[in-house]
């Protein structure tokens, strides 16, 4: 008697996993292909500051001015490229990182440069920016 | 041999229930999970910027203003299409309601024109909002482009 009732429960839990195996192997699979990963994203802050004439008129001495043109940049009137952008406001963050910098836009240029011009003045530890569109 | 013959019995209705359980379950996930993706312009191609602080849960408090504008120029806020107009009245309600402290994100793309995102930036000024972020991509985990 014992012995036919230990083989009986021994038998029960022998129950036939294969389908749930398949579907959770199958969820697995799912998700693996179809869960798209997010790209990480950052913001780059600035400052928009009134379109002010007067507010402009008062000069600092210590002003770095960026122009973003359809064909590249121009910083304090010279032409420059992106790497030389970099390395040139690298050495006036180097004097001061609160120098503020005005980044001049004109109408035509892309979106895209203005992002990079502002990605390298974070990249460099400038915080002082504002845009200027023109 | 009698009881050879009864275990093999057994073992061919096998309960169905739970791998009916474990398919609704999933049915019900991807009902409820996969409408999340719509509800930003997914267009909009985005530039680098490795330098920027990271877009994280913590720094992006719920007044945070998410302002999408597309390569043509179409200025959308969770992909609801505005016109210059719309976007003044909510940004001026926003401002009204919590001050002009809140984050203000621009979503542009890469290739917008200037004087399109000069165009945002001017109604975000307009009603008293000096403080504006652009959006960038600091590190890619899509499939790039």
């Amino acid at each position: 008697m014992a012995y036919v009732r230990k083989q009986n429960k021994g038998e029960t839990p022998k129950l036939d996993m294969t389908p749930m195996i398949d579907v959770v192997f199958q969820l697995l699979i799912f998700f693996i292909v179809t869960i798209k990963q997010e790209d990480i994203l950052s913001k780059l802050s600035a400052a928009r500051p009134a379109a002010d004439p007067r507010a402009r008129k008062e000069n600092q001495p210590e002003l770095i001015t960026i122009q973003v043109a359809p064909q590249g940049f121009i910083l304090n009137g010279r032409p420059v490229s992106l790497v030389e952008l970099d390395r040139r406001i690298k050495r006036y963050a180097d004097l001061s990182k609160t120098a503020m910098i005005v980044i001049k836009c004109t109408a035509d240029s892309p979106h895209a440069f203005l992002v990079q011009s502002l990605d390298i003045c974070n990249k460099n530890g400038m915080t002082n920016l504002s845009i200027f569109s023109i | 041999m009698h009881k050879r013959r009864h275990s093999s019995t057994e073992t061919c209705d096998v309960d169905m229930t739970p791998m009916i359980d474990v398919v609704f379950q999933l049915i019900i996930f991807f009902v409820v999970t996969l409408k999340m993706t719509s509800d930003r312009n997914e267009e909009i191609m985005l530039e680098d910027g490795k330098h920027g602080v990271t877009l994280t849960q913590d720094n992006m408090p719920p007044t945070t203003l998410e302002i999408e504008l597309a390569r043509g120029g179409r200025i959308s806020i969770h992909n609801a299409t505005l016109s210059k107009y719309q976007l003044q009245q909510i940004l001026k309600a926003r401002v009204n309601r919590n001050g002009n402290e809140f984050p203000v994100l621009i979503r542009a793309d890469r290739k917008t024109a200037h004087e399109k995102v000069r165009e945002v930036m001017d109604i975000c000024t307009g009603v008293g909002i000096w403080k504006l972020s652009f959006v960038a991509i600091q590190e890619h985990k899509a499939g790039k482009k």
